[in-house]
């Protein structure tokens, strides 16, 4: 797992500088206007993690986020040999840099297939409701072929105007099957537990696949931070989802049953604690939070 | 005089000579292969007369239940199942999808967070608490996620024997008993075991644009058939020898295409059949040599008849399409055209079940 992780460590980093580069110097746009996020990297959707952006909407066109040039298009139904598309109506554009943009759940027929290379910007379909998508819009991810992983599109993509911060809302210290709550302040038995915090990020669009997932969730036990997980890429290795390039996490261990952020395990021994929680989304909004926890 | 003797004796040679000629090296012409019709059912029909009461087959009073024998079909929306002697088992119309075998059906949703799989006769077989579409071949049973990456194989009972999360988004598919294949966004072309362990993991690289367009998987797991790239697109063969698969015939393609392209390999292994630009390509493995049937390909390309040497398929797109049989390698052995906006053939043995529109047709091949 080490050289693995050193290894995906490595390629992201570069990746993600290149991608970064790449924003830098050339005009990416939203592939929806106004750009109301539905999910986002990271968030949580039916018992999977999402790996890219849904924008809700339905009407206007979807364009292409950059320059590129159509690598494959299907439309709803069933590909060959009976694979449904759980997509719906999909293109992927090849970009620079080896990023393939995935644009998916469009409207059937509306799939612009005859500009071969569309520019930033050219309308290349409208957004739809096409496969397994609970409300109209379109699904955009893109996927670092470098890299083999997915990359979050808000790298890629200009700032987002959001002016609120994500909320978290409880921590709970879990032991066995045991929970405990935690308000400002908390007692507990001397033991291992498992720390989960609540973290929401409000959404403006009219439908969401859940609740949207912060950029960065930072953990502080008494001043030293001992985790800092940043929503950057997805990986998928050996038929597992893997997530963040620093310190990947398998994307099933990323949440509680009841959806709350795993942020590890800690031994509690006597005394009094300390535990700080600091968010931030994409657009730089943070929220902080700490709880006392009294070790009995 | 004896001038006219000789002409006489030469001539008489010559006369002998073309009688051994006919009498020797004389052999049968080749039977003439003629489709019967054997009988045609308007499926419309069968369902109102099913409404009125006659919904007996569904519960299990068919021959077609005692001989086990019954062919499922799509035709637009409309699904169901016939026995070869013509009845219809039952025949419905999905709101969303379905994933239609021989042994089992399964309708879902859009938004699909579980199904029933039943049998051909309307028994609930199985009831699947998950979330995604269910897809169905080779006698096993699929569901792949929303996200188009995560795939399952169920079990006889519904529940998950194994879940694999895809390196990136599925575009293509085969399966055979003993191997399920998928191709990549990402290019590579991932084959997953009857235990859900990748056995296959490659990526035939070689074009500007990585992508697999389409795969096949012959029927004993060997080979796998791969139309990949863009810039340029190659056809790749892959076969398993000792443990691993390895690259048994690849050539560049004339092809560019940005969709997904049909191929297939024959029942019996020997031939694969894809789409390209001049026609539909059948690529021979004992020959590793490929002909043309220069006609547009459509879904279902594969399909043989009479121990494999005739070649079936409905070419061409639209309200008038094509059935045609070929000889393999390239001899055109029947070309008839069938008008119809949606259509099916299927064939089994020595009949050929066409689907179109509102009707089906079953047409047996005898030699005259």
């Amino acid at each position: 797992m080490s050289a693995f992780s050193a290894s995906l460590r490595r390629r992201s980093a570069l990746s993600l500088l290149m991608a970064l580069l790449c924003g830098l110097s050339f005009a990416a746009v939203w592939p929806l206007s106004p750009p109301l996020l539905a999910a986002n990297f990271g968030s949580f959707a039916k018992g999977r993690v999402v790996v890219g952006i849904a924008l809700a909407g339905e009407d206007g066109s979807v364009r292409a986020s950059e320059d590129g040039e159509v690598a494959f298009s299907a439309e709803e139904g069933t590909l060959p040999s009976g694979l449904p598309s759980a997509l719906g109506s999909f293109l992927i554009i090849e970009q620079r840099s080896d990023m393939a943009a995935v644009y998916s759940h469009l409207a059937p027929g509306t799939l612009s297939t005859l500009v071969r290379k569309p520019k930033a910007g050219d309308a290349i379909a409208s957004p739809g409701k096409s496969g397994w998508i609970e409300g109209p819009g379109v699904v955009y991810q893109v996927y670092d072929r470098r890299a083999s992983s997915w990359v979050n599109p808000y790298l890629l993509l200009p700032p987002l105007t959001d002016e609120a911060p994500p909320a978290i809302r409880s921590m709970a210290l879990t032991r066995g099957a045991k929970s405990y709550a935690i308000g400002a302040a908390a007692s507990v038995p001397q033991g291992t537990y498992g720390i989960s915090v609540d973290i929401a990020d409000p959404s403006d669009a009219p439908w969401s696949a859940g609740t949207l997932a912060p950029y960065i969730v930072r953990f502080s036990i008494d001043g030293v931070e001992v985790s800092q997980e940043v929503f950057d890429v997805a990986r998928a290795k050996d038929g597992k989802l893997t997530l963040f390039a620093k310190n990947p996490m398998a994307a099933d261990d990323l949440r509680t049953a009841e959806g709350r952020y795993e942020l590890g395990e800690r031994l509690f021994t006597r005394g009094r604690t300390v535990i700080e929680v600091r968010v931030e989304d994409a657009s730089g909004n943070k929220r902080s939070a700490s709880w006392t926890v009294l070790v009995e | 005089m004896e001038e006219i003797g000789k002409r006489r004796l030469a001539a008489a040679l010559v006369v002998v000579a073309l009688l051994a000629y006919f009498l020797v090296c004389a052999f049968p012409l080749e039977k003439e292969l003629v489709l019967v019709p054997a009988w045609s059912t308007s499926i419309s029909a069968a369902s109102a007369a099913q409404a009125g009461g006659a919904s007996a087959k569904q519960k299990g009073g068919s021959t077609a239940e005692a001989s086990g024998e019954v062919i499922p079909f799509r035709l637009g929306d409309r699904y169901g199942y016939f026995s070869p002697d013509g009845s219809i088992l039952f025949s419905a119309v999905t709101d969303y999808g379905v994933a239609l075998a021989p042994d089992a059906y399964a309708t879902y949703d859009r938004l699909s967070e579980g199904f029933s799989i039943k049998s051909p006769y309307g028994v609930e077989l199985a009831r699947v608490a998950a979330t995604g579409y269910p897809f169905f071949a080779a006698g096993r049973r699929f569901v792949i996620g929303p996200d188009q990456m995560t795939i399952s194989e169920l079990s006889e009972s519904g529940a998950a024997k194994w879940s694999y999360q895809l390196a990136s988004i599925a575009t293509a598919f085969d399966a055979s008993p003993p191997l399920a294949v998928f191709g990549l966004l990402d290019g590579s072309i991932v084959g997953l075991d009857a235990s859900g362990k990748a056995v296959l993991d490659f990526a035939p690289g070689g074009s500007r644009i990585a992508g697999v367009y389409g795969v096949a998987v012959s029927p004993d797991g060997l080979l796998v058939a791969a139309v990949t790239g863009a810039d340029k697109q190659r056809l790749v063969v892959l076969e398993k020898r000792s443990a691993a698969y390895r690259v048994a015939y690849h050539r560049y393609l004339s092809s560019d295409y940005r969709r997904p392209v049909y191929i297939a390999f024959t029942g019996d292994g020997r031939r694969l059949a894809y789409e390209s630009p001049s026609g539909i390509a059948v690529y021979d493995k004992t020959s590793k040599s490929e002909t043309i049937v220069s006609v547009p390909a459509t879904s279902r390309l594969g399909q043989t008849m009479r121990g494999g040497q005739l070649m079936v398929f409905l070419s061409g797109s639209g309200d008038v399409k094509r059935l045609i049989c070929t000889a393999l390698p390239d001899r055109r052995v029947l070309d008839v055209p069938v008008k119809a906006s949606l259509s099916f053939v299927e064939a089994r043995n020595d009949s050929l079940f066409l689907g179109a529109d509102d009707s089906l047709v079953r047409m047996d091949f005898e030699e005259r």
